[in-house]
């Protein structure tokens, strides 16, 4: 079992290689499900194994790193024999909780708090510490929510919600925000004060003049822009001044 | 720059670009890691960890929730190091994260083309996929990985090239090129201003704690 379970983790890496607009994430999810189907009866030529496969490729989509969970759920389930429409409603009761789960411990909480992290230490230490501690911290919470959601998916199959209100998981969801908004706090000031130290402060006061342009823009004037675009636009300007002046 | 180090880009380029969500999503693809390894292969770490430092004050503003579009900030890193590697000073940083952005949207584009012919790749094989075969299945994964990873190639290649020609004719005077570098980091301060105060507003006591950073913060800027 040990194998397997180790095949469909390494799967798990790989859940949105085909993300598609027709069922995004479902042939992640029949991929990674596929070894803990191997032996349902008949084997991989049997009809429960092809059955079980056509459902688990259907429209599946939530958080990557808490796909484990329903990847052994559903492969549980499907052993324990339960009905189709039973199967169907499981994933389907999963996608949310998962998903909305994820956002909030992972890409609103781990990430941006780990990534904050990495970017102070780059001002104070050596920029290898920094990535690599960046690296290192972000991928302990995330190897271990996709390791152990695949085991805890398996072992609780239809009642998986009960694995989600594990007290250790509900005490990273209540901290997750909070560090995060520490660490960028700290982070502000910090690499505002590295970043501009080879400017002179005219040029440090048009720095944070920008910034509070940027603000007010993207908060107030243009909320959809996004960074990236109005990051060109802005440099796009600059440069346009330049030549002009 | 030598072929060596062209060809050991194009591939960390590749590598990144994979990881933003095709492959392991161990965020290598971070521009804070991108960059930095990227500025090791050119042989200049200084202007890597300050190009990553500054795109990464742009790609705290994405939140991949489901679905989103999001640009491409890993690949873009790489792109705009080798477009600053070498400048002195902030002389390359305003550039090179202007190249490091553009190369990051087209990126975002790019990822949109590459879905869509998944989808279609899908929609051919619907039959087969809804039968439960396990074949066309694991087949159709699998290209959606070749297709990701020609696009990373191919985004890596386009970012090289329009970092060779950037570097071949400078587009700003040296006064330029610091203001240049200025303004990118004043839009990535103001976006991680922003990205802090969404977070807050969504964290149970949020505001104390962003409030408390910033004063953290402050107080270890005035003290060094």
């Amino acid at each position: 079992m040990k194998r397997v379970m180790l095949s469909a983790a390494t799967r798990l890496f790989l859940f949105q290689a085909s993300i598609n607009h027709e069922r995004l994430q479902g042939l992640g999810m029949a991929s990674a499900v596929e070894p803990l189907l191997r032996d349902l009866d008949g084997g991989p030529a049997g009809k429960a194994y092809r059955a079980a496969m056509g459902r688990a490729a259907g429209f599946f989509n939530t958080h990557p790193y808490l796909a484990g969970f329903a990847v052994g759920a559903v492969a549980k389930a499907e052993h324990q024999g339960l009905p189709e429409q039973q199967v169907d409603r499981l994933r389907t009761a999963l996608k949310g909780p998962l998903g909305s789960l994820g956002d909030r411990l992972i890409w609103a909480g781990a990430l941006p708090a780990t990534a904050a992290i990495g970017l102070i230490l780059l001002t104070v230490t050596h920029p290898l510490i920094a990535v690599g501690g960046f690296l290192l911290l972000f991928n302990a919470v995330h190897l271990t929510l996709r390791w152990w959601g695949l085991g805890a998916g398996w072992r609780a199959g239809v009642k998986v919600t009960e694995a989600l209100r594990h007290p250790v998981l509900q005490a990273g969801l209540k901290t997750a925000g909070p560090v995060a908004a520490l660490m960028i706090g700290v982070a502000i000031p910090v690499v505002a004060e590295w970043l501009t130290e080879g400017l002179d402060w005219s040029e440090r006061w048009g720095t944070a003049g920008v910034a509070l342009v940027t603000v007010v823009v993207m908060r107030w004037l243009a909320p959809t822009v996004g960074a990236a675009r109005l990051g060109m636009l802005a440099l796009a300007a600059m440069l346009i001044l330049a030549w002009v002046w | 720059m030598e072929l060596t180090t062209i060809g050991w880009l194009l591939l960390w380029g590749t590598a990144v670009g994979l990881d933003l969500a095709t492959v392991a999503q161990v965020m290598v693809a971070r521009p804070l890691v991108a960059a930095s390894v990227a500025g090791w292969i050119v042989g200049d770490v200084q202007t890597g960890i300050i190009v990553g430092a500054v795109l990464e004050l742009f790609a705290l503003e994405v939140l991949p929730f489901g679905a989103a579009r999001y640009p491409d900030y890993g690949v873009g890193a790489v792109s705009a190091v080798a477009t600053a590697a070498g400048a002195p000073g902030m002389l390359g940083i305003g550039v090179g994260v202007a190249v490091g952005l553009v190369v990051a949207y087209l990126g975002e584009i790019a990822i949109q083309l590459v879905r869509q012919q998944t989808t279609m790749d899908v929609k051919r094989r619907r039959e087969a996929i809804d039968s439960g075969d396990v074949h066309t299945i694991t087949r159709a994964h699998l290209r959606g990985i070749r297709r990701d990873a020609q696009r990373a190639l191919g985004l890596a290649g386009l970012g090289l090239l329009i970092a060779t020609v950037v570097r071949a004719a400078p587009p700003v005077t040296v006064r330029g090129a610091v203001l240049l570098s200025a303004v990118a980091m004043g839009v990535g301060l103001g976006t991680t201003v922003l990205s802090g105060v969404r977070i807050a507003r969504h964290a149970r006591g949020g505001w104390v704690w962003l409030a408390a950073g910033l004063v953290v913060g402050t107080a270890w800027v005035v003290v060094q």
